[in-house]
């Protein structure tokens, strides 16, 4: 319990100071996996939370078709993408972040999201049309914060200057992108090995 | 024992004569299954607002049809075109054969001759239109690339207007359909003109040209006619008005036009007196028609209320859409059945009938309403004239018959938004899914909200201010 207790406090200060944040937290080893862990899995959750109680002023989702383990999948795929990549690049180009480090980075940086999903899932329920820009603002008040905090994190943890991280997070999309080829190829190759099985056996059954 | 047995019978009666009343007559010709889409574009059964009730053709009068191109209606008469054998047709409300027109008469009843003594005749005409308040009846004589004016009653020839020496561009004077607004200024399209519509004078000379696309010039256009030569910028396509294929006019002025021109962002266009298009386009979708199939529009017609119809050439089939651009109702199919069409041409509102032209059957259909129709289209009529309490009951009547007409649920939130009864008004919103006017309730109901519980809300900001106060002053006497 106490040790929760220190990982959200390490969490709180973080947000509001990433770069002496993330530094404790790879150099100190203030970190917490589980922690870490649970803000992913409530990110999947708000979003799925969001999907389902947006007013209806403006929630143009069809939520008789609503599946939740789609959406979840949905928003929690990409962001372990984005770790899997970086990682794979970041430990080609002198980053010196682990995995660890980087997940529980990226994790901590999805709070701002969490909240402001949140808060303009409520705030949604009691606006009209016209007040939809105080909404929006939320919205992109959590977007920045997140992107802020995902920047000064890589620069921390893998101990990059600015340029450098930008470069990385641009080679970082090339890699995601050769993570979903191959995946995508590595299915449909499975696919078709499947189908041959099948047919193989479907005939071996109808002979004997 | 006898007792029981005469229980038995008359219960046994009582089954016979306890089935099932007889479906209401609401769709007593057709057994089309109709569709509608729903705000998720979901296609969902619906019956149709209108049913075939009588079908004009040559078996009605002893001349030979052989394909009709256009109609108008006015006057309490239906005016026919027949292009091929350059015949105008009239027929009464009854639908009765009155005359048919294809020597041009003077008002003693002689042929007019032309200057080389020849007869005055229609030379594949292909639209017309009954102009009412001056009792005319214009024809576009396409062939002979000329207008024809006749009497609206005495079927004689009036005027001709033959193409003015100020007529300016390269559209060649070949009147298509016509069409002639309040103050008696002609409007035709010319087939596969680019220029838009010709709009001419009531003399007859030449105005201008109308609804001509604003050229939409992005930077990306920019940048390549910067950087091509004069002789690249010559053969650059020009962007040009779409080819429109028919028109009509609605009460207040406004143009009503297809066209089939793909090159065109719109197909239906409604045109202020500027020539820009100002179709409202309020509805689930825009007035496209169908959602996944490429329809082709090759008429338009509007009635009193604004509810007009389209007619489909690719599948047969007549969209209705009320002044707003709700869809309303799908009607009407190729195929070979009874009532179905082959190659529809044109469409006219007769009434509260709709008269639609086949080419290839050589026919024209009457739709009559059906009870739904009654009901659906009566309720965007009394809505048009203002009229809130006809209008939800009306729509309360339409969704009686159709549960998947989505408009209706609308139609009775507005009227309780009207009576700020904001409840109902919600519930009915969120049931036509129309978060726009939803939004309104939601207002109106939010406020109501806050002056009741006014007290409470500044009670919870007072306890607020006072603690950010306490805990200032906690603070600073802590600091010392």
């Amino acid at each position: 319990m106490r040790a929760w207790k220190e990982d959200l406090k390490n969490l709180f200060y973080t947000l509001f100071h990433p770069f002496d944040g993330f530094f404790e937290m790879k150099f100190r080893k203030k970190g917490s996996m589980a922690l870490a862990t649970v803000l992913l899995v409530l990110y999947g959750l708000v979003s799925i939370f969001n999907t389902q109680y947006t007013g209806f002023i403006f929630n143009f989702f069809p939520l008789h078709s609503l599946q939740s383990i789609q959406l979840f999948l949905l928003e929690v795929v990409p962001i372990l993408l984005f770790i899997v990549s970086n990682w794979s690049t970041t430990s080609l180009m002198n980053g010196s972040g682990t995995i660890k480090d980087i997940w529980i980075m990226t994790c901590y940086s999805l709070v701002p999201l969490i909240l402001f999903n949140i808060v303009t899932t409520l705030l949604s329920n009691v606006i009209i049309l016209e007040e939809e820009p105080i909404l929006t603002a939320f919205y992109y008040i959590g977007v920045v914060w997140f992107c802020y905090l995902i920047f000064c994190g890589l620069c921390t943890i893998h101990e990059y200057t600015a340029s450098r991280n930008i470069l990385t997070l641009f080679v970082t999309l090339i890699a995601a992108i050769i993570i979903i080829f191959l995946v995508i190829l590595y299915f449909t190759l499975m696919d078709t090995v499947i189908g041959f099985i099948e047919t193989i056996s479907t005939e071996i059954s109808k002979r004997w | 024992m006898a007792k029981k047995k005469i229980i038995a019978f008359l219960l046994l009666l009582a089954l016979v004569f306890m089935q099932e009343p007889k479906a209401a007559a609401y769709a007593m010709n057709t057994e089309d299954h109709h569709y509608t889409y729903d705000f998720w574009g979901a296609v969902l059964k619906s019956i149709p607002a209108f049913e075939l009730a009588y079908t004009i053709d040559g078996n009605t009068m002893d001349i030979t049809v052989s394909g009709l191109d256009d109609v108008a209606t006015g006057g309490g008469r239906v005016f026919l075109i027949d292009t091929q054998e350059s015949r105008l047709h009239v027929f009464d409300e009854e639908f009765a054969y009155v005359t048919s027109v294809k020597l041009l008469r003077n008002e003693e009843r002689k042929i007019v001759l032309d200057e080389n003594g020849n007869q005055v005749a229609l030379t594949n005409p292909e639209g017309v239109w009954f102009h009412e308040s001056q009792n005319e009846i214009y024809i576009a004589d396409t062939g002979a690339e000329r207008i024809v004016v006749l009497d609206g009653d005495g079927y004689y020839l009036k005027r001709l207007i033959t193409k003015p020496d100020n007529m300016v561009g390269v559209t060649q004077f070949r009147p298509s359909k016509v069409t002639v607004d309040s103050t008696n200024k002609i409007y035709f399209t010319v087939q596969s003109g680019f220029e838009g519509i010709v709009e001419l004078n009531q003399s007859g000379t030449f105005s201008r040209y109308f609804g001509v696309n604003k050229p939409v010039v992005d930077l990306w256009d920019y940048f390549w006619k910067k950087i091509s030569s004069d002789e690249q910028k010559s053969k650059m396509t020009k962007i040009y008005a779409p080819a429109f294929n028919n028109l009509t006019i609605d009460n207040d002025g406004f143009v009503y036009a297809t066209t089939v021109d793909t090159a065109a962002e719109k197909q239906v266009f409604r045109l202020n007196p500027k020539g820009e298009n100002v179709l409202r386009e309020k509805g689930y979708f825009p007035v496209v028609g169908d959602l996944k199939v490429e329809n082709k529009f090759i008429d338009v017609a509007i009635n009193d209320y604004g509810v007009y119809a389209l007619l489909d050439q690719a599948t047969g089939r007549i969209f209705l859409y009320d002044f707003d651009g709700n869809l309303v109702n799908i009607f009407g199919k190729n195929g070979d059945l009874r009532g179905n069409f082959k190659a529809p041409s044109a469409i006219a509102w007769f009434g509260d009938k709709l008269i639609a032209t086949d080419k290839n059957l050589r026919c024209a259909y009457v739709y009559e309403m059906t009870e739904f129709g009654k009901a659906a289209l009566g309720a965007a009529k009394s809505y048009y004239y203002g009229e809130w309490e006809e209008s939800a009951r009306l729509s309360k009547e339409a969704l009686r018959l159709n549960a998947n007409y989505d408009l209706a649920y609308i139609g009775i939130g507005k009227y309780y938004l009207m009576q700020d009864d904001f409840k109902n008004a919600m519930y009915y919103f969120k049931l036509g899914n129309e978060k726009e006017f939803y939004s309104q309730a939601y207002n109106g109901s939010r406020s109501l909200w806050i002056q009741d519980n006014f007290i409470w809300i500044l009670a919870v900001l007072l306890l607020l201010a006072g603690l950010l106060v306490y805990s200032e002053i906690r603070y600073n006497k802590k600091k010392g």
